[in-house]
């Protein structure tokens, strides 16, 4: 895929009907954005409130059961294999596979690809090298720290050069030092190589800090607020963490925070 | 040969045997065991006839005086059916993996076939078949390709949804699933799946050699029964344990080096 990344999310639903005679979950109620190719985006919510599954949606593992998903003007879910290289996610586990150090794993999507053997191993590498793990690079997953093998998934994600970087509650579940540190290289990653990232998190200080654009959601899976970080002086800002907060609590959206959107939605 | 006394990692006392760098430990309760036995044996060989219970001369003599050709030809019986079985094993759960249609029609099936005692393969062997040696390939590889299917399809389903769903979302094809992400994560159930195959296999091919074969172990044990020689029948049950114990011993150094990566 070249050129823009733009992502269009259009009347989009997802029902789960988990087994006969029990009643369906929805779990996605309507979502329409867009994001514009380069752009920052956290989306932020309450556990259940579909994060994760339209996530799923825009990886193209799971299928929408109404509306759509588009991203360069192509379905994920329809158009599975056109999507290698062009996405890579980082999940909220490292997901590393146990066999391999931390070079292989690093290579992994690169043999995927079927690129030269030679370019695999030094793309890793030097991978590895930018992450500060020139010294760990032989390490089977076991013999890192939590902090460590996360770092390895980051490179993972980055070796390809994707166009669009995902990342599932990535960070979260580290050290509060170690998660700011990882955010930190995500972030510096993203804007350095100009990727379109899409951060999942249910931290509102981490979507504070993405710095781009916060997309809310109410449960069960629809938009309560899309906020242009860029809008808010330093007293907004402060404030504006209790408005989310508040929106998250009452799943309703707050005029105060609407006034933030990025653009007026139709 | 020098020995180490240390304490092993159970608490009890261990005897180390180093050999080409790396330690064989001998758990210090088995050989008291083992002597124990040899001890117990020899007395009883004093108090009853040569031909209840020989002694350890007497079956040291038939040791060796065993038919050392037919060690190997039961050997490569049991490696050519269980290479069989493993193939025939792994491309079953593969298929039944890929299609859960055809593993719910072929999963009753291997059941059934499990249950079938091994003494009703080989009567049927001996009923359909003519040739000796397909006989014998039939009953080891009737007994043990149902356990390395459903093992290896235990394995394969194992496999943890993170771990797939991470490698899906890299777009892999159909080939790169199996071979970077499915294979590698049940290599451990196929391990232990062989060792339980080996020790099967070992066990089924004396019966299933008592039945018109003119070669190999269970032959050797017909044999020394008509000759009423229980010196015979010990000697080559002894071959049978060490070849067990080495198969085991070998298979296990093979693992460890392969899962290193494991915690």
């Amino acid at each position: 895929m070249s050129g823009s990344i733009e992502i269009e999310v259009s009347n989009l639903q997802k029902i789960f009907r988990p087994t006969a005679g029990d009643a369906p979950v929805v779990a996605i109620d309507g979502l329409d954005f867009s994001i514009s190719h380069g752009e920052m985006v956290a989306i932020v919510g309450q556990t259940g409130c579909g994060k994760s599954t339209f996530l799923n949606m825009l990886i193209g593992l799971d299928r929408p059961t109404r509306g759509y998903i588009t991203i360069g003007g192509r379905k994920p879910y329809e158009e599975f294999d056109y999507f290698r290289g062009v996405l890579t996610t980082v999940f909220q586990q490292d997901r590393l596979l146990p066999w391999r150090s931390a070079l292989d794993n690093v290579r992994l999507p690169l043999e995927l690809l079927g690129r030269d053997p030679r370019e695999q191993a030094e793309k890793a590498r030097a991978w590895l090298d930018r992450l500060g793990l020139a010294q760990f690079v032989n390490a089977y997953p076991h013999e890192l720290s939590g902090g460590m093998r996360q770092r390895v998934a980051l490179a993972r994600a980055f070796v390809v050069e994707p166009q669009l970087l995902l990342a599932d509650e990535a960070f979260g579940h580290l050290d509060e030092v170690t998660s700011a540190a990882l955010r930190r290289s995500f972030i510096e990653l993203a804007v350095n190589e100009k990727k379109t990232a899409i951060v999942v998190t249910h931290q509102l200080e981490e979507a504070i800090e993405m710095g781009g654009r916060i997309l809310v959601f109410g449960r069960p899976g629809h938009l309560l607020a899309d906020i242009d970080l860029k809008k808010c002086t330093g007293a907004r800002l402060a404030s504006l963490r209790g408005d989310i907060q508040q929106m998250l609590e009452s799943n309703a959206p707050n005029p105060d925070v609407t006034q933030l959107a990025r653009k007026e939605r139709p | 040969m020098p020995s180490v006394s240390e304490k092993d990692s159970s608490g009890s006392k261990a005897f180390a045997v180093f050999s080409g760098g790396e330690s064989f430990r001998f758990p210090r309760e088995t050989l008291v065991v083992i002597i124990a036995f040899i001890i117990v044996w020899e007395i009883l060989a004093w108090l009853t006839p040569p031909y209840v219970i020989p002694g350890w001369a007497r079956i040291y003599q038939s040791f060796a005086d065993l038919r050392v050709d037919f060690i190997f030809v039961t050997l490569a019986r049991v490696a050519a059916a269980l290479l069989i079985s493993f193939t025939l094993g792994l491309g079953l759960a593969i298929l039944m993996y890929r299609s859960e249609t055809f593993e719910r029609y072929a999963n009753p099936l291997v059941r059934l076939f499990m249950a079938v005692p091994v003494v009703c393969w080989i009567l049927f062997s001996v009923l359909w078949f003519k040739w000796v040696e397909f006989r014998i390939a039939f009953v080891l590889i009737a007994t043990c390709a149902p356990v390395f299917i459903i093992d290896c399809l235990d394995g394969m389903k194992g496999v943890q949804k993170d771990l797939r769903d991470m490698l899906r979302s890299f777009r892999p094809t159909t080939l790169q699933f199996f071979t970077k992400l499915i294979l590698p994560a049940t290599l451990p159930v196929i391990f232990t799946s062989w060792k339980i195959n080996i020790s099967l296999a070992i066990r089924v091919v004396t019966i299933a050699e008592l039945v018109g074969a003119v070669t190999g172990i269970g032959y050797g044990l017909t044999v020394a029964q008509e000759l009423f020689s229980v010196a015979d029948v010990f000697a080559w049950t002894l071959v049978l344990v060490i070849i067990l114990l080495l198969a085991e011993a070998v298979l296990g150094r093979i693992e460890e080096r392969v899962l290193r990566w494991r915690v």
